[in-house]
């Protein structure tokens, strides 16, 4: 589809370089596109085309020889991936090959990566929410970390810009606490669900649960199909029915005739020009041929993912910077965030029997965050909140292992659906401390000489009170709308569970306690722009990804406004 | 480390299964000149007669297929040669020798020996007595998952090979790979039985 850039030397000066292709840098390399500006987006993985590279998009079970589990020398090179429990043979190819990469757990935290076009974009929950000012007031409010230097308002238009082009269905349900998105059609819940809604509504005010808020298509867009109810996402969609760089962003980029793709292209650190006080270009290593090479751009959007962006600035040293690029605060590479995960309650739910559903939801249900949103609600065992996803359905032959029983009536049985089920699981906002942090660590170097991460991070007080709650609200709320058999569980997984690697690079309003300004700018060097996971201020519990997309675009439309005034 | 503590690393899924070694080790019987209709690639002819004649007894023909029937021996002897490291392998192997003994010191004989209540009446001694898998969310288990042993895992195995065949999949359970539409809440007799996917 794209300009593959294959013949390094051809061309090596750019208008923007964007460093990396997934959810972030697509959109980075779409707006800067249609901005006409010539965008080189550097990749550090393969090309990944839409469903071409898509192998096992149509896999039933039966299609591989171990029904789509590793073997172990697949296995063997996931080590990280498996921890997370998401990675088989039908999406290996998608992740990263953790023994290529790999980097220091000071403390434990789990670092999934997806080195390809598109990156994590191919992997990810498609799980989309707004942030509200509860959200970006937070830190000015109760003291922890540094105020965001920006507000709801400053957000709300680029929201809906991203929303309309990626396509989010959800429910409008107008709470302060989580802003409407603009929506495609919601999701169905099913029988049980909608038992469950009514009852937790009805015996918890001011507690509300909806279906999850999703990057899926519910309607056709801009020639992308809608969902098929397939649930095979993590293998690519045929249909580019949910969001991707790959099905969505990058071919929208290429379609201005200004994107060029550079695959295997591991970006080693930014150059810096101390005379002009910019970052003039990038210098980066062929992961195949180890060559080394510069390219040249008036803007440089750094879209690698939180830590690899933290990673390659902390890299970047210069005679003004000696301690990574734009660090005069000393903050880069500090307050790493994730959501704790798995903490919630599941039981069984009596009846329905008769009740059945057609269709594999890539979704389930949300509870948005119920606890501290004003005076009312506000609790003295923690500042902050949680929110809870989860879903209901009924058991299958799975469900067999269990049973006290064999033989044929056994068997047979197993052809019918089996008890309806339901779980919750809730994600904690986790507070940016300075002491999480990540560092460079040039003992370690990987298969490229480059200097790996040592990652130092772990959820706090703070962290586990909410958790604490999660799961005991869980347990109740599960009671309460009638659930039998209920267990309630706290996983108590270290960080990076979540996914959400956030904060090592945060905006800020003062340039001695963050790295970026109100638009994405690193403060001492303005042509330099990080809109990944890294810029964030704070955490919030909801769902990271809208809001890089939001960032990223609001990013890119100020980038290309301040080089037509010529201030960058 | 002892069984228990050995064991209790032990991560089984219905679709992803791992076991690190166990200290028990118990000399395998030899005498039985077993009869296959298929040839192992890891399992040893008696092993393999235990797996086969186990998954007989846990899911039998009936008017739908049996475990043999969809060669859920041969899907199991596969599982252990390509799923399982050496590490897996051997504690595998360890249990399942253990599982063979255990029967013979109460019913006399090795299981595949027994005749058709004798199996039963040791598997279902077995069902009682193995512990069970903890609640997935996501695919990963909630809480510390206790060790379930050589009958729970071999029988989620065998759960496993049986429901993810062609067979089952495509012609007995409810086959649907694009759907198309979400429909939440549907009478389930439009269905009938489960989905395979």
């Amino acid at each position: 589809m794209a300009n593959y850039n294959i013949d390094a030397k051809k061309n090596m000066t750019y208008d923007a370089i964007v460093i990396g292709s997934g959810i972030s840098g697509g959109w980075a390399a779409k707006e800067l596109c249609e901005g006409g500006l010539k965008t080189l987006v550097l990749e550090r993985g393969r090309i990944v085309e839409h469903v071409i590279d898509y192998p096992t998009m149509n896999n039933d079970p039966w299609d591989l020889e171990l029904r789509g589990a590793l073997g172990p020398d697949d296995l063997k090179k996931h080590p990280i991936g498996a921890r997370a429990g998401f990675v088989g043979a039908n999406n290996e190819h998608f992740y990263a090959n953790d023994l290529e990469n790999p980097y220091t757990e000071v403390k434990p935290f789990l670092w999934v990566r997806g080195h390809q076009m598109g990156g994590r974009s191919m992997l990810w929950g498609k799980q989309c929410y707004r942030w509200s000012d509860l959200d970006f007031a937070a830190n000015a409010i109760d003291g922890h970390g540094v105020d965001w230097p920006i507000r709801y308002k400053d957000i709300e238009e680029w929201y809906t810009y991203v929303e309309k082009f990626a396509g989010i269905s959800g429910q409008a349900l107008g709470l302060p606490q989580l802003p409407d998105s603009h929506f495609l059609p919601p999701m169905e819940l099913n029988c049980v669900e909608k038992d469950i809604k009514s009852r937790i509504e009805k015996e918890f005010p001011g507690r509300v649960m909806t279906i999850g808020r999703v990057a899926h298509l519910t309607e056709p867009l801009n020639g992308r199909g809608q969902c098929q109810f397939r649930n095979r996402c993590d293998r690519g969609c045929p249909y580019g029915a949910y969001f991707s760089s790959n099905a969505v962003t990058l071919p929208a980029a290429n379609a201005t005739g200004n994107l060029t793709i550079r695959p295997y292209s591991i970006v080693n650190s930014l150059i810096y020009d101390e005379e002009k006080g910019k970052a003039t270009g990038v210098r980066i290593i062929d992961a195949e041929t180890n060559e080394h090479m510069e390219y040249y751009a008036k803007i440089i959007f750094c879209n690698a993912s939180a830590l690899s962006t933290t990673q390659i600035l902390l890299n970047s040293k210069s005679g003004r910077f000696e301690n990574g690029l734009g660090n005069d605060s000393g903050e880069l590479g500090h307050n790493l965030m994730d959501h704790t995960y798995r903490v919630g309650a599941m039981g069984k739910i009596e009846g329905y029997e008769d009740k059945y559903y057609k269709g594999r939801r890539p979704n389930g249900i949300y509870i948005p965050r119920y606890v501290n949103i004003d005076e009312k609600t506000k609790t003295d065992k923690f500042v902050r909140g949680f929110g809870y996803q989860g879903g209901g359905g009924r058991a299958n032959w799975g469900a067999g292992a269990n049973q006290e029983d064999f033989g044929a009536d056994f068997k047979d049985g197993l052809m019918k659906p089996g008890q309806w089920e339901f779980f919750i699981t809730g994600f904690a906002e986790c507070l940016p401390y300075h002491e999480n942090q990540v560092t460079l660590d040039k003992e370690n170097v990987d298969k490229w000489g480059q200097p790996t991460l040592a990652i130092d991070c772990e959820f706090k007080e703070n962290e586990k009170a909410i958790n604490r709650q999660i799961k005991a609200d869980a347990v109740e709320m599960l009671e309460k709308a009638g659930v039998k058999d209920i267990v309630g569980f706290d996983n108590e997984h270290e960080p990076g569970y979540g996914i959400h690697e956030m904060g090592t690079a945060r905006m800020g309003r003062d340039p001695k306690t963050s790295v970026l300004n109100a638009t994405n700018q690193i403060h001492s060097v303005k042509n330099v722009f990080v809109t990944d996971g890294a810029c964030m201020t704070s955490s919030s519990c909801v769902n990271p990804s809208l809001t890089y997309m939001a960032l990223t675009a609001r990013a890119a439309n100020h980038a290309i406004s301040e080089l037509k005034k010529k201030n960058l | 480390m002892d069984r228990r503590t050995a064991l209790k690393k032990t991560a089984i899924a219905a679709g992803s299964a791992a076991l690190v070694p166990s200290l028990f080790s118990l000399l395998q019987s030899c005498q039985q000149q077993a009869r296959l209709n298929w040839e192992p690639i890891f399992l040893t002819i008696d092993q393999a007669e235990l797996v086969s004649t186990l998954t007989d007894t846990l899911l039998p023909k009936t008017e739908t297929p049996g475990a043999l029937d969809m060669k859920v021996d041969m899907f199991i002897d596969v599982v252990f040669a390509k799923m399982f490291d050496k590490t897996g392998q051997d504690a595998m192997i360890a249990e399942m020798n253990k599982f063979d003994a255990l029967c013979a010191e109460k019913f006399g004989d090795k299981f595949a020996e027994l005749d058709t209540e004798g199996r039963k009446e040791f598997l279902k001694q077995q069902e009682s007595a193995s512990p069970k898998y903890n609640g997935k969310v996501w695919g990963t288990a909630v809480g510390v998952q206790e060790p379930v042993g050589f009958y729970r895992t071999i029988k989620s195995l065998a759960l496993w090979g049986y429901f993810s065949s062609e067979e089952i999949g495509k012609n007995v359970l409810s086959y649907d790979p694009i759907p198309g539409k979400y429909l939440g809440c549907i009478p389930l007799q439009d269905i009938g039985n489960s989905w395979s996917l």
